[in-house]
């Protein structure tokens, strides 16, 4: 029986302890309930008025019954034990100097004088900034960006002074995309690129503080500030001498291009990119045409027409003193002297040449030419400029035709003397169509005159 | 042979006993890294310091405390636990309430971080000095003066040598 009443009684007593346990008392009351609904939070501001700090708390249930709570922190106080906070409405606050602000303050909530539940802080661990205000934006034209500037109270404490500021910016008509930007000093630079033009945009500033010793919690943003960022237009503005610049650049390289490609084949690549001298033709240019149908050129195919006469022998000295010294009509032999002067000084015949008359010719003559014939045999190679005129070698009919070349005694000559004065006289009979006739003076073949002149007309 | 022993074995042990406190320190002190002495301590003292306007014949004033106490190798931390004892007296000397309370920060705060031994605890705390036989209230206020004078002198004596020595502390702290 004893047994069974103590049996009894342990599994009664049983029920009530783990029934406590689960919370259900006999007022009915949730007792671990209301120790959650004390939850409360802190937070200190250093210096808020001069000397003077705050620390302010709250309960976190915004619905809990504070009518007779209070708070109350010990420790870590200067010449004091513990200080009671004031309430307004839902706050719990303290304005004192009081605070050591080094180690551990315990927060308590009182109810009745009776603690009903505490909370271990550091105040230096819980600070909250001041919010930063006059937030300001200024634009710079020169360096196309936006100059933010803000100020804070934390400038001028001595605890916690050094601060991290957190900007944040956005467009005003996309809602919730906010751009942050972290920083330690009270001025910041936006480019004027990062942003749309011509919007309009929001900014605000809050801070935290920065120090190895003063920790916390973000303070309250600041007043938002609103500005305008510049148009396009304005944006796009070149300067005017540099457009102006820019375009006369752009028409004078376009302006050389095209005179490039326009003169590239006449001026410019033979210039750049000389072709080399055909030595033909450059001698055929350096030759200088006395008539303008005088035909000039090395191609024999352009001879075809013309009658060459082979000179078969030269008369001798001899022969043409005797063919001279005939009876001859004076004034054919002044009029062939004339003619000979005529077409010793024709268009190809330098003026400065004297006349020689076989009177003054001494000597043998190189070419052997035979009578009724004529050719060029065995001569030296005359200039270009007395080649034979084939279509005008005939005008003038038949000439007594003088040696051309000249002795050592004559001067002012420009032609070469191929060989010795000595030739004999080469004469034409006009008679002939267009051949010439040789006629040897005298007996002698050998020698014959052949004049330059006779080429032009005979042709 | 035998006597030589008995002096190595009797002598030498209890003169290790005998020095070994007065080479320890006495107290343990804690913020050696100097975050609050930069953050709050020295804020305080140079309050403190440019509240006191005093001319350079305060430096001439040297007080018995500094000659039996000083900033000594292994001693920093019994100096500033003297010294922060010390301050706990000024409070009461009627000056501004700042300057009441960044005296009592000061000390306060020092001995806070300091975890020194009963036998220096147990000490009696320096006072500040002895009160002078006055003959009329003219000559007592005049007293009066010059002993404030003369401890706002002590006091401001007293704050540079805390400083300088925990300047000591945070600089033998770095170097190891």
């Amino acid at each position: 029986m004893t047994i069974l009443g103590t049996a009894l009684g342990l599994v009664f007593y049983l029920l009530q302890v783990v029934s406590g346990e689960s919370g259900y008392a006999e007022n009915g009351d949730f007792d671990d309930a209301e120790l959650d609904d004390y939850s409360f939070s802190c937070y200190s501001q250093l210096e808020v008025n001069g000397s003077q700090h705050l620390l302010t708390c709250a309960f976190d249930d915004p619905d809990i019954n504070s009518t007779n709570l209070e708070f109350e922190i010990c420790g870590a106080l200067l010449d004091v034990n513990c200080l009671s906070f004031n309430k307004l409405q839902e706050m719990y606050f303290i304005k004192t100097k009081k605070f050591l602000l080094i180690g551990d303050s315990e927060i308590c909530v009182k109810l009745e004088r009776k603690s009903m539940t505490c909370r271990k802080m550091n105040i230096v661990k819980i600070v909250k900034p001041e919010a930063p205000f006059d937030v300001r934006v200024i634009y710079r034209e020169a360096a196309n960006d936006f100059v933010v500037t803000f100020n804070t109270s934390h400038l001028r404490k001595k605890y916690v002074k050094e601060l991290m500021h957190e900007v944040a910016y956005r467009q005003e008509k996309k809602e919730n995309n906010w751009m942050h930007v972290n920083l330690s000093s009270t001025k910041l630079m936006l480019l004027q690129r990062n942003l749309q033009p011509d919007a309009m945009y929001e900014i605000k500033v809050r801070s935290i503080p920065d120090t190895n010793y003063f920790e916390g919690f973000w303070s309250e943003w600041s007043p938002s500030f609103h500005f305008r960022t510049p148009e396009t237009s304005i944006r796009g503005q070149m300067d005017p001498v540099a457009l102006t610049i820019s375009i006369l650049s752009f028409f004078s390289v376009a302006l050389v291009v095209i005179l490039a490609c326009v003169l590239w084949k006449k001026r410019i690549k033979p210039m750049v990119w000389p072709s080399l001298p055909d030595h033909k033709k450059t001698l055929e240019q350096l030759c200088k045409k006395p008539k303008k149908n005088l035909n000039v050129s090395f191609n024999p195919e352009s001879f075809l027409d013309c009658q060459i006469h082979k000179v078969d022998g030269i008369q001798a000295r001899d022969e043409a003193e005797g063919f001279l010294q005939d009876p001859l009509p004076s004034q054919p032999e002044e009029s062939e002297k004339r003619r000979l002067r005529e077409g010793m000084q024709g268009p190809n015949w330098p003026s400065e040449h004297p006349v020689f008359t076989p009177k003054t010719f001494i000597g043998e003559s190189p070419f052997r030419c035979l009578a009724g014939n004529i050719s060029v045999c065995d001569a030296p190679v005359l200039p270009s400029s007395r080649s034979p005129d084939c279509r005008e070698g005939g005008k003038n009919g038949p000439l007594v035709h003088q040696d051309l070349l000249l002795g050592p005694g004559t001067t002012n000559s420009t032609l070469p003397s191929p060989f010795p004065f000595q030739s004999g006289i080469l004469t034409l009979n006009p008679a002939a169509q267009g051949q010439p006739t040789l006629t040897s003076l005298g007996s002698s073949q050998e020698e014959a005159y052949v004049t330059m002149s006779s080429f032009y007309q005979n042709q | 042979m035998f006597h030589v022993s008995f002096r190595y074995i009797f002598g030498i042990p209890p003169l290790i006993l005998v020095l070994l406190p007065v080479a320890s320190s006495d107290c343990d002190i804690g913020g050696k890294d100097g975050r609050v002495y930069q953050n709050v301590l020295m804020i305080s003292i140079d309050d403190l310091d440019s509240m006191i306007d005093f001319d350079s014949n305060c430096l001439n004033n040297e007080s018995n405390f500094f000659k039996k106490h000083s900033c000594g190798d292994n001693k920093e931390a019994s100096f500033l636990y003297r010294a922060a004892r010390k301050l706990k007296q000024f409070p009461k000397m009627n000056n501004s309430e700042d300057f009441n309370f960044h005296l009592s920060r000061v000390s306060q705060g020092t001995l806070q971080l300091l975890n020194c031994s009963s036998k220096v605890k147990g000490r009696k705390p320096p006072s500040l000095g002895e009160a002078q036989p006055t003959k009329n209230l003219e000559e007592n206020k005049s007293v009066k003066e010059q002993k404030k004078l003369n401890d706002l002198c002590f006091l401001k004596i007293l704050l540079q040598k805390i400083k300088t020595c925990w300047n000591k502390i945070l600089r033998g702290a770095k170097e190891h």
